[in-house]
């Protein structure tokens, strides 16, 4: 059941990895790119984290750190990203 | 698991493709944040396969310092964009 519920995870954060990451190809504004990947990079990444907890589950400290981690940075880094890829934007914001 | 880590390998070929046919700057770094957050999470997924968790720890601390880089990379291509275009 537990590992019924892992894969079920897994492949959850999978779909979401390949329908984030498909649009990197076409000829869309970084923006637009940034916006998809950022949501499902994070939303994918966080779904497979959680089927290993399930099937790891006394690793627990390490992987909630990857979830947290997960969670912070690839928010922050998206946010950076977006600022820094716009033009004519001043240096106190 | 085999399965799961293959279609990972595929996962991140996209924005490898990417990075190598793109010119623009900003598009090439978008493929590399999307290329260290796949890559940290597949050596998550190898760790739990070979129930290793000396390689784990490796893949939690690429997840939770390696984005920094990136963080401090863009800011200082912005600047030097700005000084070349002064």
């Amino acid at each position: 059941m537990i590992n019924l519920l892992s894969y079920t995870c897994i492949v959850i954060g999978l779909v979401f990895w390949y329908w984030g990451t498909w649009p990197l190809l076409g000829r869309r504004s970084v923006l637009y790119k940034l916006h998809g990947l950022s949501v499902a990079d994070t939303l994918g990444s966080m779904a497979i984290v959680v089927g290993l907890l399930l099937r790891i589950p006394q690793e627990w400290p390490l992987l909630v750190l990857a979830l947290i981690s997960l969670a912070i940075w690839n928010t922050v880094l998206g946010y950076v990203l977006a600022y820094c890829s716009t033009e004519d934007s001043s240096y106190d914001g | 698991m085999t399965l799961v880590l293959i279609a990972m390998i595929g996962a991140l070929l996209i924005p490898m493709i990417e990075a190598l046919q793109d010119e623009d700057i900003w598009q090439r770094m978008l493929a590399f944040a999307s290329i260290a957050t796949k890559t940290s999470v597949m050596i998550l997924v190898i760790a739990v396969l070979q129930d290793d968790w000396m390689i784990g720890v490796v893949g939690v601390i690429i997840l939770s310092v390696g984005n920094a880089a990136l963080m401090l990379l863009a800011q200082i291509i912005k600047r030097v964009n700005d000084v070349m275009d002064r």
